[in-house]
């Protein structure tokens, strides 16, 4: 994984993104969501932007025991603005 | 030191001299796996091994550590062997300086060398702000006792020549916060004289056994499920940093853990170069920290990769992060080649404090969320956790790494930050 392919500027470096959070999974309190983590070795999924190119928000589906990135898209498209 | 194990002296040596290559024996045994014990330890790294050593030494317990894979596969042969205890909280640096102390007397305790090198840790200003928050830290540790010193550019000058302090620099560097006791340890030799010494009290360490899952009877815990079959135990204690986030899978707990990268890497071997252990926070590219081994490389480690990850390899972009620290505070390294670079997984909390508690059953324990902190604690964790496990009570140095503080709002937050596994 060393590079992620953005839907509107197409394959850039890691560099240019950042990694925001990891999309709650334990609950639905605020302290579940803030705080705990429902560990996985096959998928991660999370909020990245792409800071250093078009700012666009993204979720991202990955595998954290392989860097696969399974799900690249913009997170406006399921309500996250 | 009781056991098989042949005590290290001077006289030894010249002894072995004599007698040829029999005077060295394996420096653990004890590879049988039993059928019940008093405490299963999960994890054979530094924190598991030292553990066990203590359940076995001081409380007389019957003690078995399962690995997944080898003695010190994990973060402890991954580390850059830096020890320090220059925190800023409280319930930190109380523990990190107790972990410190024993580093001190360590080699002897364990009858093994573990090479404890106080070379002095300094931690770079750039500017005024840097200036204030490393004065700040600075007398939070010796208002606990801790050696802590403020240096301005003429001292850090003497006590780090190597350093480009002047020319034309975008970031200046301005001063120090010097922890003199503060240095390295060889990493590898810690967790072999923790096998070494836990075996000699009794202790079993089978390595190559995955834990798959805790029995429990009528909602109690009877023993672990393991790859070689069930082991009968009347505590387990996982000591797993870097899966514990898994562990937490595995037994239906949600953790406030997240598993990132750091990585590390190190040079060709030079003279002698770096007298100290460098540590450099840079506003264009984070953060640098560097030391020179007893083998001559220049071992260089920097921030987090910045995501979740298992994948024990370390991300390019970080990588060069942390070599243009590296030239920026010694340009002349600059044409040095990497020899090898590697990445081990951190257990990332979120305020970036351990956690140390009985979780979900009354007879399992957690250690675990080291963050990067972990090998520097070793030796206090051991001694800390086995009192936990044993008596049911933490002392009173490890109170503060309850599991209960992220609920109640007891947070032990050292950089200030908020709740985030990691923040670059």
């Amino acid at each position: 994984m060393s590079r992620l392919i953005c839907p509107f500027c197409g394959p850039r470096e890691l560099r240019e993104f950042e990694f925001h959070k990891t999309l709650p999974n334990a609950g639905h309190t605020p302290f579940e969501q803030v705080y705990l983590r429902v560990d996985s070795l096959t998928l991660s999924v999370e909020h990245w932007q792409h800071i250093a190119g078009c700012r666009a928000w993204l979720h991202i589906e990955r595998n954290p025991s392989t860097g696969e990135v399974l799900v690249c898209r913009l997170a406006r498209s399921e309500g996250v603005s | 030191m009781k056991g098989p194990m042949p005590h290290y002296s001077a006289l030894a040596l010249l002894r072995a001299r004599f007698q040829g290559a029999g005077f060295w024996k394996p420096l653990w045994t004890g590879r049988t796996l039993q059928d019940a014990y008093d405490v299963v330890v999960v994890g054979a790294g530094g924190h598991g091994l030292a553990t066990a050593y203590h359940l076995a030494r001081d409380y007389g317990l019957k003690v078995a550590v399962l690995e997944r894979r080898l003695v010190g596969y994990g973060n402890v042969g991954r580390n850059t062997t830096i020890v320090r205890s220059n925190y800023l909280l409280p319930e930190n640096h109380y523990f990190y300086e107790d972990s410190l102390r024993r580093w001190e007397k360590l080699s002897s305790v364990l009858n093994y060398n573990v090479m404890y090198s106080p070379r002095g840790v300094v931690d770079l200003c750039l500017n005024d702000g840097d200036m204030i928050a490393a004065a700040r830290r600075g007398n939070a540790m010796r208002l606990a006792g801790i050696d802590s010193e403020l240096m301005e550019l003429e001292a850090l000058e003497r006590f780090a020549p190597e350093l480009a302090t002047r020319g034309n620099r975008r970031f200046p560097i301005v001063g120090a916060l010097v922890q003199r006791r503060g240095g390295t340890v060889r990493h590898d030799a810690v967790a072999w004289g923790y096998a070494r010494a836990a075996t000699a009290f009794g202790a079993d360490i089978i390595e190559n056994c995955d834990v798959q899952g805790l029995r429990t009877e009528a909602g109690v815990v009877i023993g672990v499920e393991t790859t070689r079959g069930f082991v009968k135990a009347n505590r387990v204690l996982f000591a797993t940093a870097g899966h514990t986030g898994m562990v937490g899978t595995m037994i239906g707990l949600p953790l406030p853990i997240e598993t990132h990268l750091l990585q590390a890497m190190v040079t060709e071997p030079i003279k002698p170069l770096i007298n100290s252990v460098l540590i450099y926070g840079h506003p264009g590219h984070g953060e640098t920290y560097i030391l020179q081994s007893d083998r001559g490389g220049i071992v260089m480690g920097g921030h987090l990769d910045g995501f979740p990850s298992y994948t024990r390899e370390g991300q390019w972009h970080r990588l060069e992060d942390v070599v243009q620290g590296a030239v920026d505070m010694l340009p002349q390294i600059g044409g040095l080649r990497i020899l090898r670079q590697w990445a081990g997984t951190n257990d990332m909390t979120m305020d970036g404090s351990p956690i140390m508690d009985r979780i979900k059953y009354d007879n399992v324990f957690l250690n675990a969320g080291w963050c990067y902190g972990g090998f520097k604690t070793i030796p206090a964790s051991g001694a800390a956790c086995a009192q936990l496990v044993a008596t049911g009570t933490a002392p009173d140095i490890a109170r503060g790494f309850r599991l209960s503080r992220f609920a109640t709002g007891h947070m032990l937050d050292e950089r200030g930050d908020g709740p985030f596994p990691v923040r670059l």
